[in-house]
């Protein structure tokens, strides 16, 4: 498959769209995280709002020690917030769930398995008989284009690979809610941009909501239907911008496209008046 | 090729296979050579031989004692007493050193404790354990375990309490419950530290054994080292401690080799 040949079809008006009623939304009300080390109380993250309808894909950028991985754990369910609410479907979230999945920057997968068992992980906590567990686990790993690798240890991989392997195995166990926390941060530019397109298809293909955090604003721009930009310290919603691009142009057309710079313009501005005044970007 | 792809590695692969193992072997077997060829030239000069016998007599005394198989049941008895003491404290060491990561009261407890016997030479236990054990294997298993259980629990403990958050949060995620943790993640995870535990552990255990026999045991290589010395056959005593260091060494080599074939993900 030839992915740069992708064509998006993300519809003109996203938000309109999304069914907040149906599986997946995420709702989050006056979030704030403390965190106390002896007697000194940092806020990461204060006064924190936002409401994901089911099936976006939200893009999180903000400066660096913003508290966005923070923010992707208390959604999670890693951590635990100081006040506020989390809810999944209305419901407020109790600890880790596998209505969510996590995809993690540094892929997190357990070296002691090999791909094809690192994959069919989350079905064997589910109880799944072990027939179906491989057949969906190779159904996942053939979608990442990782077929012929099912014995090997991630030892053995690529960045590029582990990463598609982190995937799948977050995929396998079919969370609504995927949490990707700068998954392609650590993976150079051309393998980025085709991992980039295989999420959008299989954000299409599955319909998941997806929580995309980057400090990488032609990547948040160029995946998201929605950014949301955060501030410095603590981190809080400064804004959101409706990403609203003609997706159906294969990306060496639309990257060059006036609206895509304009809009990638908007957020770097943003962005740019919460990273200068520290002046340590 | 530029200079500065020139390098001896470079080299290195340039010959054949089966050679570059020779030349690693005798690269490696050099600095022995060395000592022996020394020592050889001083004993029954710089040293009366009586006291510091030529190694070409103790390899040849060593090497009859293991055809003749004289040493055999000593060996047996000794390998016997290293495999139960270091078993043990393999199971003991990482269930404790898992246990001390994972929670904090077993932490708070052992933490003092593994401090305090840490530099307590396990020999110094021998003449304690004869009371309790009395003189023979138990006795020898007691000293073997409790000189190796301290690498074992300490790099089992440092290493499961650094288990990448990572990996827990994503069997959380899986749905795993907290409880699972300890056997289906931190263990695993801290396998390959688990077996440095173990072969750092396995030179220890010669020593302990060897300390005990030589005191309390009338049987295995310590007892015979012993037994050689009283009867001032020093050959053959030094003979003895030569099996020792070449089963020693066979052992921390097999356990590697073991070790790269049966855990190939590490």
């Amino acid at each position: 498959m030839n992915r740069t040949q992708t064509h998006r079809q993300h519809p003109p008006n996203a938000k309109s769209t999304h069914d907040t009623m149906v599986d997946g939304h995420v709702t989050i009300a006056e979030l704030e995280k403390e965190y106390e080390s002896g007697d000194e109380r940092t806020t990461a993250i204060e006064d924190f709002s936002v409401t994901v309808p089911s099936g976006e894909f939200l893009g999180v950028v903000g400066p660096s020690g913003c508290g966005k991985s923070t923010l992707l754990y208390l959604v999670a369910g890693f951590l635990e917030q100081t006040t506020g609410t989390i809810a999944v479907d209305g419901d407020p979230i109790d600890g880790p769930g596998t209505d969510r999945g996590v995809v993690f920057q540094d892929y997190a997968l357990f070296p002691w398995r090999t791909v094809m068992g690192n994959v069919t992980y989350g079905l064997e906590e589910k109880g799944v008989g072990k027939e179906e567990r491989r057949a969906t686990a190779q159904r996942f790993i053939d979608m990442m284009d990782l077929d012929g690798f099912e014995d090997k240890y991630p030892k053995e991989l690529s960045g590029g690979m582990k990463q598609r392997v982190a995937l799948a195995r977050t995929l396998a166990y079919d969370p609504k809610i995927l949490l990707m926390d700068e998954p392609f941060g650590a993976l150079d530019q051309p393998l980025r941009e085709s991992l980039q397109d295989h999420l959008i298809d299989i954000w299409r293909e599955l319909e998941k909501t997806v929580i995309f955090i980057t400090h990488d604003v032609e990547e948040a721009v160029y995946l998201s239907e929605r950014v949301l930009i955060m501030t410095r310290h603590p981190g809080t919603k400064k804004t959101t911008v409706d990403i609203e691009l003609d997706r159906t142009q294969p990306r060496e057309e639309l990257v060059l496209s006036d609206e895509y710079t304009a809009t990638k313009n908007d957020v770097w501005q943003s962005l740019r008046e919460e990273t200068t005044p520290g002046g340590e970007h | 090729m530029s200079y500065a792809d020139f390098r001896l590695e470079t080299v290195a692969e340039t010959i054949p296979n089966p050679f570059r193992r020779v030349v690693r072997f005798v690269f490696e077997w050099i600095p022995i050579a060395i000592v022996a060829g020394l020592w050889e030239l001083a004993s029954g000069t710089a040293v009366s031989s009586e006291i510091l016998p030529p190694p070409s007599a103790v390899f040849a005394v060593s090497w009859e004692l293991l055809v003749s198989g004289r040493i055999l049941p000593h060996l047996q008895v000794s390998l016997y007493r290293i495999g139960v003491g270091l078993g043990l404290s393999i199971v003991v060491g990482v269930a404790l050193g898992v246990g001390m990561a994972r929670v904090k009261p077993i932490e708070n407890f052992f933490e003092v404790f593994l401090a305090l016997i840490y530099p307590v030479p396990k020999a110094a236990l021998v003449p304690l354990a004869i009371l309790w054990l009395g003189i023979g294997t138990e006795t020898a298993i007691l000293i073997v375990f409790l000189a190796c259980l301290l690498p074992i629990v300490l790099n089992s403990y440092n290493a499961a309490r650094n288990v990448d958050r990572n990996l827990i949060w994503s069997a959380r995620m899986m749905g795993m419950p907290a409880w699972k943790l300890p056997i289906k993640i931190v263990v695993p995870a801290t396998i390959p530290s688990i077996l440095t535990g173990i072969r750092q552990a396995i030179p220890i255990a010669f020593i302990a054994l060897v300390s005990a026999e030589l005191i309390a045991s009338n049987r295995g290589v310590g007892f015979e080292i012993l037994r050689h010395g009283q009867i001032g056959n020093y050959t053959s005593m030094f003979a003895v401690l030569v099996v020792i260091s070449g089963t020693a060494f066979v052992a921390v080599r097999g356990y590697e080799w073991l070790e790269r074939r049966v855990v190939t993900w590490t």
